[in-house]
């Protein structure tokens, strides 16, 4: 049992990928004072529009391209509401969650002809995006957000933004665009290296988890790569038993991911401190 | 940050005069996502025209349509009840759809006690699931907007479990479980629901726990200093609603598809969010904004039978509707 799970923490690596660049993502927009509840539908918009590229050109790098233009459009309506708009940031991430589920799904059935988003989509040969999430994005975004002035001012727009006056939404927007970048890369890889080739609502919750690792992680990313790692570690826990498939029934499996959120939500949730503007 | 539904009424203002606006508003948001689900369907060479016809067709255009209608009406309504007495309440209980499937659970193994016992144990399992999240936030201080959606997730796996587990036919043909021992009449749900909108009605207006209610939502620091105990008025919204979701759930059961299978919930805790931010999270009002998304859906329903359409357009609606409120929502406060 537990060489199992070591035979497949690989594998939980590659698996928890588009999670981990999703946690950066919303870490960066929170720390900039936003809730995206809509990161699921960024990542769900990107999956699908990655497919497209990638079938449009047979290129993969253009898919990931493609999702990152995907990722934006929905950043995009979601700025225009949250920020410029000022509209509740939970509401409106609820209607761009259905938005882009309900968007997705037509354009799937209009498209399905010769099967585009199944057959012969091209995949990822070279995993370039497995050590950029895990090493050059973390180390970039600590520097960008610790260590330059653009990156305080962000932080201080989710603390403090009167500080700041005028200038809070645009840091907000450069928060969400940047996330849009990282939801549009998790996205590819979820269709492109994860899957081959998009499905309705495959992300399944992960933006959702996503947000949960962000406040296990304290806002900080060192809590985001350790929160990542564990809950790659539990789901890898669940392949091995899967695999192993003794007594445990798979439907009840697939509810694993969700409970260990839970859990990681309740083991930590009740010491941290959020950014003091968040939501606001 | 302004809450997209605000209630306060500009001091001065006569109460229908207000009340006027603010349906204006719901239907112009209406009448705009339509508008905009015809122009998408136009972007993939469907013509407007032809397909406004369908959507309208398939759900009021005959007794058979509109009957459609009114039984997808009845989980709306009640999900969109849910989502106001929580939202009111200022608690994000997004989870509508995890209660909604405990809801019709706990009424399939209850049916074999009557309908009554069945529908008690849907409103109660419900109650519990919401306030599973309830507790998370009071004891662990954990949002409730994330544990009520990855409750939603756990939900549709027990479901999944059970329909091909231990709830499993017993002929043992298909991944769904045998009829449930109790029916309602098949409008039976449509009278509960109506009551239960009334009864939301008279809850938060009429009595003392709804101001208590409203008052918490409104500004719970304020609602502190007038003696009201916030937390716990959190945990009772939060049950409430969740039993009014786990309601929605177990009449699903009883009257309409008399059995359970993996796609039993069909979006309809998702939906019930649209459904109240349409009526501006008034109780009364959720009966007409139910009754138009209950169209939109069996509308959507048809596009797909006939013009192979997907469904999913009747989602992609109800965002246009939240997000057409937001916009009319901002005009109204720049003028």
């Amino acid at each position: 049992m537990f060489d199992a799970a070591l035979d497949v923490i690989p594998l939980a690596i590659v698996a928890a990928t588009p999670l981990l660049l999703a946690v950066q993502g919303e870490l960066v927009v929170q720390r900039s004072g936003i809730i995206n509840l809509g990161i699921e539908g960024m990542m769900l918009a990107a999956a699908m529009t990655s497919v497209l590229a990638a079938q449009a050109t047979k290129s993969v790098a253009i898919g990931f391209l493609g999702g990152i233009a995907g990722a934006a459009v929905i950043a995009l309506l979601f700025g225009l509401f949250a920020i410029a708009l000022k509209a509740d940031q939970i509401v409106t991430g609820t209607a761009i969650n259905l938005l882009a589920l309900g968007a997705t799904g037509f354009v799937y059935r209009e498209l399905q002809q010769g099967a585009i988003f199944v057959q012969s989509v091209p995949r990822l040969q070279r995993d370039f995006v497995l050590p950029l999430a895990w090493i050059a994005i973390p180390i970039v975004l600590a520097l960008f957000l610790w260590n330059t002035s653009t990156g305080l001012r962000l932080r201080a727009c989710g603390e403090n933004p009167e500080v700041l006056g005028a200038r809070v939404r645009s840091h907000r927007a450069l928060a969400l665009a940047i996330e849009a970048v990282l939801a549009g890369i998790a996205g590819a890889y979820l269709a492109l290296a994860l899957s081959s080739g998009f499905a309705e609502n495959m992300t399944a919750g992960r933006g959702f988890i996503a947000l949960s690792i962000v406040i296990f992680g304290r806002w900080k990313l060192k809590g985001a790569l350790l929160g990542t790692a564990i809950f790659g570690l539990a789901a890898a826990l669940q392949y091995a038993l899967q695999a192993s498939a003794r007594g445990v029934p798979f439907h009840l499996l697939l509810a694993v991911p969700y409970v260990v959120t839970l859990l990681i939500l309740c083991g930590v949730a009740g010491r941290v401190r959020a950014p003091e503007s968040l939501g606001k | 940050m302004t809450p997209i539904v605000d209630r306060r009424r500009p001091a001065g203002a006569p109460l229908a005069e207000v009340r006027v606006k603010r349906a204006a508003y719901a239907v112009g948001a209406a009448l705009a996502a339509i508008l905009l689900l015809a122009l998408s369907g136009a972007a993939f060479g469907h013509s407007p025209k032809e397909l406004l016809a369908l959507l309208i067709g398939g759900s009021v255009g005959s007794p058979f349509a509109l009957q459609g209608t009114l039984l997808k009406s009845v989980p709306l309504l009640l999900t969109g009840l849910s989502v106001v007495l929580a939202f009111r309440a200022g608690v994000w209980n997004i989870g509508g759809e995890g209660q909604f499937i405990v809801g019709a659970l706990a009424a399939l193994v209850a049916s074999r006690y009557g309908a009554v016992a069945s529908l008690l144990a849907a409103m109660l399992a419900g109650a519990a699931w919401a306030s599973l999240a309830s507790l998370m936030r009071l004891w662990r201080n954990a949002p409730e907007v994330l544990t009520t959606i990855l409750l939603n997730f756990t939900a549709i796996h027990l479901l999944g479990w059970c329909v091909n587990g231990p709830l499993r036919e017993k002929a043992a043909m298909y991944p769904q479980t045998d009829l449930a021992a109790a029916t309602l009449p098949r409008y039976g749900g449509l009278a509960l629901a109506v009551l239960a909108a009334i009864g939301a009605w008279w809850l938060l207006y009429r009595t003392r726990e709804g101001l208590r209610l409203r008052a918490t939502g409104f500004n719970p620091d304020a609602a502190t200093w007038a003696g009201v105990n916030v937390r716990a008025q959190l945990v009772r919204a939060m049950a409430v609603s969740g039993a009014v979701a786990g309601l929605a759930g177990g009449i699903e059961l009883l009257a309409v598809t008399h059995r359970l299978f993996e796609r039993f919930a069909a979006g309809y805790g998702y939906s019930g969010i649209a459904v109240a931010l349409l009526a501006q999270l008034h109780p009364l009002a959720t009966l007409a904004s139910a009754f138009f998304f209950g169209a939109l859906v069996s509308g959507a329903g048809e596009l797909q039978r006939t013009a192979n359409i997907s469904a999913a357009v009747a989602t992609f609606g109800q965002a246009a509707v939240i997000l057409a409120l937001i916009g009319f929502e901002h005009v109204r406060r720049r003028t």
